[in-house]
């Protein structure tokens, strides 16, 4: 056994892998990028007692294997998709950097893993922020205060009918293509009469809320740091999404037959 | 005079996106105003160097370097991951309209039949959507790169 460490039996060490595999998974899952994921479950990992870990990801799983003297135990989670929540990313760093405060508590490490919460903006409040977000977006690329109006009625319809769809736990790709769509078909008010004089700009700006920001920066920082796979993985993803969004916009402006932006 | 009240106004406008998208990523209340903050400099940063005839590429990327300097002091001050601050701070110089119309005729070239102008602005909006994207990352990138040198993790 390792010198200065008393002895780590194979059930603790079981326990200690079961609470970083968890926290690698939770981790991955609601988007924080490869490197933080590694240097945070090995950090924790060492924290309560282990020589070092070593895992492995890909876009949908962890391999993770934790190391005691010549002991090893390895063990694989499955990644389910959620939704980007950096909230609960930041709290996991919070407990991380307690653990290692504290080492070898591994008590303190699960009571504080179960007690983590979501804590989500309430609906009055994101919703019309969204709407101001994508009505400032046009505003900055030059449309009158009109098709600002109509931005910023589309682009909040659109953020009910995405947060409606993803409670009932829809795919993300169907939510966007859908919110897409919703989204185009409202912000064609503006071509209503001419009530608009800019509404291509309405219409490009009224769908920002779908750009899938996090996936395209987590794919390209992964690949810069040396996580191809992981990165290609992502890039993929995100360009699913913009993909599905365009086929929603597309389907929408046939219905109406709007010709281009 | 007039042009610095413009640019002071549209970087007040640029700070509403990266709040509302810190919103859908769920940031913390805490970091909420510091994207703010973050979302503003980094718009007003690249339409000044834009102004001084800079490339948008060369420009995003001058700008998101220095949102990724200024994540490293933040993330260390307030021990969060740097991500935190610096991705809705980054939003309003994405290239989303870019990808769309990237995206948009391509699909209509599937539809309508390979046209020389869809065909151009396929390629045309793609490589901006894509170097830009390029610009962006690498531009975070750096400064992480460069604390990898010292083993020490930032936070």
């Amino acid at each position: 056994m390792l010198k200065g460490f008393p002895t780590i039996s194979k059930e603790e060490q079981t326990r200690i892998t079961t609470v970083v595999v968890r926290v690698a998974a939770m981790l991955l899952e609601y988007g924080a990028e490869s490197r933080l994921i590694e240097q945070l479950s090995s950090r924790l990992g060492v924290a309560l007692g282990c020589t070092s870990i070593e895992i492995s990801l890909i876009p949908s799983a962890i391999v993770l294997t934790t190391l005691i003297g010549d002991s090893s135990v390895t063990t694989t989670r499955r990644a389910h998709e959620q939704p980007i929540n950096m909230s609960i990313v930041h709290q996991i760093v919070t407990i991380c950097i307690a653990a290692e405060q504290n080492p070898r508590d591994i008590m303190m490490v699960e009571t504080k893993l179960a007690n983590i919460h979501s804590n989500p903006y309430p609906a009055w409040v994101i919703i019309p922020m969204i709407g101001l977000s994508c009505a400032a977006f046009s505003h900055l690329q030059g449309a009158d205060w009109a098709g600002v109006c109509i931005t910023f009625l589309a682009a909040s319809v659109g953020m009910i009918v995405r947060r409606e769809l993803s409670s009932r736990n829809y795919s993300l790709l169907i939510v966007f293509a859908f919110t897409a769509f919703v989204c185009t078909m409202v912000a064609s008010l503006s071509f209503y009469h001419g009530f608009s004089s800019t509404g291509s700009i309405v219409l490009s700006s009224s769908v920002l809320l779908l750009v899938p920001g996090f996936p395209y920066i987590n794919s390209m920082l992964d690949a810069f740091k040396g996580y191809i796979s992981m990165g290609w993985g992502r890039w993929t993803q995100a360009t699913l999404l913009t993909l599905m969004s365009s086929l929603g916009i597309m389907l929408a402006m046939g219905l109406l037959d709007i010709k281009g932006w | 005079m007039m042009l610095w009240v413009t640019l002071l106004l549209n970087s007040l406008w640029a700070a509403i996106p990266a709040v509302g998208f810190g919103m859908i990523f769920n940031v913390p209340r805490s970091a909420l105003p510091l994207c703010a903050v973050g979302g503003a400099f980094t718009y007003g940063f690249r339409e000044v160097l834009m102004y001084n005839h800079l490339s948008i590429e060369l420009s995003t990327f001058i700008a998101a370097t220095a949102i990724g300097i200024i994540g490293v002091f933040w993330s260390r001050r307030y021990a969060m991951p740097r991500p935190v601050y610096t991705v809705p701070s980054i939003i309003p110089i994405i290239p989303g309209t870019y990808a769309y119309e990237m995206m948009i005729s391509l699909v209509s070239m599937n539809s309508d039949g390979v046209t020389d102008a869809l065909l151009s602005s396929f390629i045309q909006n793609g490589l901006h959507a894509v170097s830009i994207l390029f610009a962006i990352a690498f531009g975070l990138v750096l400064p992480s790169m460069y604390y990898t040198k010292r083993q020490k993790p930032i936070i």
